[in-house]
């Protein structure tokens, strides 16, 4: 059994004024495992991409906690928060968020020159992801010059580049046709297995969820199903999910 | 429905642009108060020049015109591209093409309408400044009142109109040119940043440098001479300020991509690579803001230069409250005097000769051929008893001060005399002979400017002259020989406090001698000094002026044909010493209408100068500032995701702090270099030639500070409002 990792403790987050008042999160509890390629499925506005910002420190919870081994994000201040941002996370979003004017290979690096590493080091890393990510060729590209899916994949490489406790990836493959999304899947998948990384996705695509070891399903902020994939192959996860979202989607509100 | 489409527009433009607004407000209010000037009536009729002032605010705003209209068009531009999300949804829904044009520059006309109106109001508040500050210069008293002159209006908002339709003239084609789908995308695409042949590019940056050095090298060994070599550094000049910044990125760009040891620590990689493309996407518009920033220095520079010049030498040039020149030595001076005496009360008078070293009796002038026997060459010469010694101060002075060069040299390095003696008796710098004094004059005027007296024996003499020279002049003494009455004089010293050695009191310099060596010496003019009760009425210079009027109708040649002595009047026996840029060649000083005449004259330089190179700093610094704003907007993401890489606030604040700053520096810095090596070598030519005492780099200093102030307010309401746009979502 893998040790619990982070653990989310009755997190609620509202929005909204004393008359109006909407919960993006209602008291949501979960743990992840050291390790685990964790998904986390819903609709629009079911409060997957909230849960992701407090989880990465972005937003900050109106109650509960969340513990990353023994510290509490949710009373720490702004600079801690940064510093903790730095030494713990890696992000991964659906717009890529590469800087532009920087290259391939600089925008990996950039992550670790705010880390303050040697600069032989640097390259050494650089180097090493480059490769593994198999972005090498494209290196001393901007940006602008690749395609979706290897800005991705050097999101990813910037993401993992620092070893962070966990990568957060917001619907990374949103923009990306099928064929790039299921390599940067197996990507995850790879730096899952390989580098053990700890991988929270959020994702609405029941394909990207396929990849994931756990699911956690969330409608209107609150968790209402969870799905583990075990032993069980892909497609067959597939299937489960199809049928989760089935209950979710058109037939059961139909139903009502 | 546009219309009101339209008002709302303005409203979120003038926020947006805030700094934009506010410069063009600043601009109108600066238009209105330095117009005013052109237009002040008291002004007008106070001074025979005023025409000067027009002309060059005329000039000035010309160019103002043609820069504001940049400044506007520039923005104008910018606003569509920022906009052009917004322009696609109006073209999505179904508004015409020319009714988005018509709804834009309806925008855009409201703007400038708000801009012109606040800004008029500023301008009278301007105007009472500029005002109290120049009729303080020329000494008249200022009561603060509002003018409001019909013409001064209408030229500001014909300027300003003027700048609009310069601005707007190419702005209806590129809607016409509009597309629904690349309007949509414009604002999505992210700065592309094409890099090639950024090794060869680099080598363009050190030549830049190279190029100013070897140019500030030359100016300041005065090595600039001759109309080709100046047109070679002038275009040198332009060719470095816009290749300047391509060299400068692409030398950026190569560091970068050989990972240089700077490059791997914090956020250097980030702050190079944002800089460096920031330089190869604005070269041009960089290399515009440093042309814009030289002109603002030289401009302050030069107005600096000249307002120094109104504190510190004007008071020197007229010691005497009133003091006339007269070329006919026999002139008592009764019309003068009484005219004086009607418009003030005299308190004491004193007239006196300036005396020439040659025997009254000179026989005529004899034709000589040279010894080349050249008949064209027709040297006059004096035949004197002591030929050389009347007028060997004027050889030595025009072959040894630095401010002829060489021109009175022949190549062998010895004076060429007959081109002095043809100069003199023009009254180009010094009258055909060397001027003399009488003790008793000499220390009667002393007495009264509040020297103390000199005394000197027979066989003593001393000079004075302007300060200005007093330092080249320390072998003089060695190479000449005085003569008295009874032979050979003995130097004793040199004098040099403010004189009146424009002309009265010698030109640059005069030789005193005590009354009875000086004896045989011959009246050559005279001078009369009045001093006067109080302040001479306005004026009273011109009425005297008048009376001198029928004899000054006399052609030069009749005057040049008199011969010596006998009727009393002397050729050549006019000069204005050596000045330049400056020039005091008065006949009739009264120093109360003098200073504020000249400080007017002095004025109608200064202030187009200061006018220039406020707007068109103000017109750089709006671009700097607006350019990087819009940006802030524009590439927040890269904030965010310097954040979720974990830089906290202060730690980006700290980013954009220096990335502004480096920015907004560059241009700067080279501009400061340019216009620093040619402002210094102005100013020390110009503080050669005028006798100030100020220290070279004190006008661009002065300069420079005042810049600062402005820029820093720039910077500051750039760096708070760019914080701003990245921290709020």
């Amino acid at each position: 059994m893998m040790k619990d990792y982070i653990r989310v403790c009755d997190v609620e987050k509202y929005y909204g004024n004393a008359s109006n008042v909407t919960k993006a999160i209602d008291r949501v509890s979960f743990t992840v495992a050291q390790g685990e390629f964790m998904g986390v499925m819903g609709a629009s506005g079911s409060g997957k991409t909230t849960l992701l910002n407090m989880l990465s420190t972005i937003d900050r919870v109106t109650a509960g906690h969340i513990w990353y081994g023994d510290t509490d994000i949710a009373e720490m201040k702004e600079d801690a928060l940064a510093e903790f941002r730095k030494e713990n996370l890696g992000f991964v979003f659906q717009d890529y968020n590469l800087l532009d004017t920087l290259t391939i290979e600089e925008n990996i690096i950039l992550a670790m020159t705010l880390h303050k590493k040697q600069k032989q080091e640097i390259k050494k890393k650089c180097n090493e992801m480059l490769h593994l990510l198999q972005i090498e060729d494209i290196r001393n590209q901007f940006p602008y010059q690749v395609s979706g899916g290897q800005k991705q994949r050097c999101a990813c490489a910037r993401a993992l580049v620092n070893n962070p406790r966990l990568l957060l990836a917001d619907e990374p493959t949103g923009a990306l046709d099928s064929k790039s999304a299921q390599t940067l899947l197996e990507t995850f998948t790879d730096m899952n297995q390989k580098m053990q990384a700890t991988i929270l996705m959020v994702t609405h695509d029941a394909f990207s969820a396929s990849y994931c070891s756990r699911i956690l399903f969330l409608k209107d902020g609150r968790i209402f199903h969870e799905l583990i994939r075990g032993s069980k192959g892909r497609r067959e996860f597939l299937n489960e999910i199809l049928d989760v979202l089935a209950l979710t989607g058109g037939e059961v509100s139909d139903a009502r | 429905m546009l219309g009101k489409l339209a008002f709302r527009n303005v409203r979120r433009s003038a926020r947006d642009y805030l700094v934009y607004f506010l410069t063009m407000t600043f601009v109108t209010a600066l238009m209105f108060a330095f117009n005013s000037l052109i237009f002040t009536k008291d002004i007008e009729a106070m001074f025979e020049v005023a025409g000067l002032m027009m002309a060059l605010i005329g000039l000035a705003t010309f160019f103002i015109v043609l820069i504001v209209a940049w400044l506007i068009n520039y923005m104008i531009r910018f606003m569509l591209e920022k906009r052009s999300k917004e322009f696609g949804i109006y073209l999505l829904i179904g508004i015409k093409k020319k009714e988005i044009a018509r709804l834009y520059q309806r925008e855009n006309a409201l703007l400038g309408a708000a801009a012109f109106i606040i800004g008029m109001g500023l301008g009278v508040l301007l105007q009472q400044v500029i005002m109290a500050i120049l009729y303080s210069m020329i000494q008249v008293k200022y009561d603060i009142r509002m003018e409001f002159n019909r013409y001064c209006i209408l030229m500001t908002a014909g300027c300003y109109a003027g700048c609009y339709i310069l601005a707007l003239f190419r702005c209806g084609r590129k809607f016409r040119k509009m597309n629904i789908r690349n309007l949509m995308e414009a604002q999505k695409k992210n700065e592309e940043i094409r890099e090639s042949h950024e090794q060869a590019k680099r080598w363009l940056f050190p030549l830049s440098l190279l190029f100013l050095s070897v140019f500030a090298v030359f100016i300041f060994t005065g090595g600039i001479q001759g109309g080709g070599q100046i047109l070679f550094f002038l275009v040198g000049i332009v060719l470095v300020i816009y290749l300047f910044y391509i060299g400068l990125s692409s030398w950026i760009v190569c560091y970068v991509r050989k990972r240089g040891d700077a490059v791997c620590r914090g956020q250097n990689l980030f702050l190079l690579r944002q800089f460096s493309s920031k330089l190869k996407t604005m070269s041009f518009t960089m290399g515009t803001l440093t042309a814009l920033f030289t002109v603002a220095f030289l401009g302050c520079t030069v107005a600096m230069m000249f307002s120094d010049y109104q504190d510190k030498m004007l008071e020197t040039k007229f010691p005497f409250d009133v003091q006339i020149y007269s070329s006919d030595v026999e002139d008592d001076f009764t019309d003068e005097l009484e005219i004086i005496g009607e418009e003030a009360e005299i308190l004491d008078t004193r007239s006196y000769h300036i005396y020439a070293n040659v025997p009254a009796d000179v026989p005529e002038d004899t034709e000589i051929t040279d010894s080349a026997g050249d008949s064209n060459t027709v040297v006059k010469q004096h035949k004197l008893g002591y030929a050389g010694q009347a007028n060997q101060v004027n050889i030595w002075l025009s072959t040894h001060l630095k401010v002829f060069g060489d021109t009175y040299l022949q190549e062998d390095g010895s004076p060429d005399i007959p081109k002095i003696e043809k100069d003199c008796r023009e009254g180009a710098f010094y009258c055909s002979y060397d001027t003399y004094m009488k003790l008793s004059d000499y220390n009667v005027l002393r007495e009264m400017l509040g020297y103390e007296k000199v005394n000197l024996a027979e066989d003593e003499y001393l000079i004075h002259l302007k300060e200005r020279i007093r330092e080249e002049t320390e072998t003089l003494k060695d190479d000449i020989v005085i003569e008295g009455k009874y032979g050979e004089l003995n130097f004793v010293g040199y004098y040099s406090e403010p004189f009146s050695q424009d002309g009265h009191n010698g030109g640059d310099y005069v030789i005193v001698i005590s009354d009875s060596a000086a004896s045989h010496l011959t009246p050559y003019y005279a001078e009369l000094i009045v001093d006067i009760e109080g302040e001479a009425p306005a004026g009273l210079g011109n009425k005297l002026d008048d009376l001198e009027e029928p004899e000054e109708s006399r052609s030069r040649e009749e005057e040049d044909d008199e011969l010596l002595g006998g009727h009393g009047m002397m050729p050549g026996n006019s000069c204005v010493g050596s000045d330049t840029i400056v020039v005091m060649a008065v006949e009739n000083m009264v120093r109360d209408n003098l200073i504020p005449e000249t400080k007017y004259l002095l004025s109608t330089l200064i202030f187009p100068c200061f006018y220039v190179g406020l707007v068109f700093l103000c017109v750089a610094l709006t671009v700097l500032s607006v350019q990087q704003l819009s940006d802030s907007a524009k590439y927040k993401f890269r904030y965010s995701v310097l954040g979720k890489l974990g830089m906290n606030k202060n730690e980006i604040g700290m980013v954009i702090l220096k990335q502004l700053v480096c920015y907004y520096l560059c241009p700067v810095f080279l501009a400061v270099v340019i216009g620093g090596s040619v402002s210094v070598f102005m100013s020390g030519k110009f503080i050669f030639y005028t006798g100030l005492h100020s220290a070279v780099i004190y006008y661009f200093g002065i300069s420079f500070l005042l810049f600062f102030g402005i820029y820093a307010l720039y910077f500051i309401t750039t760096y708070v409002s760019f914080r701003r746009n990245i921290e709020t979502d």
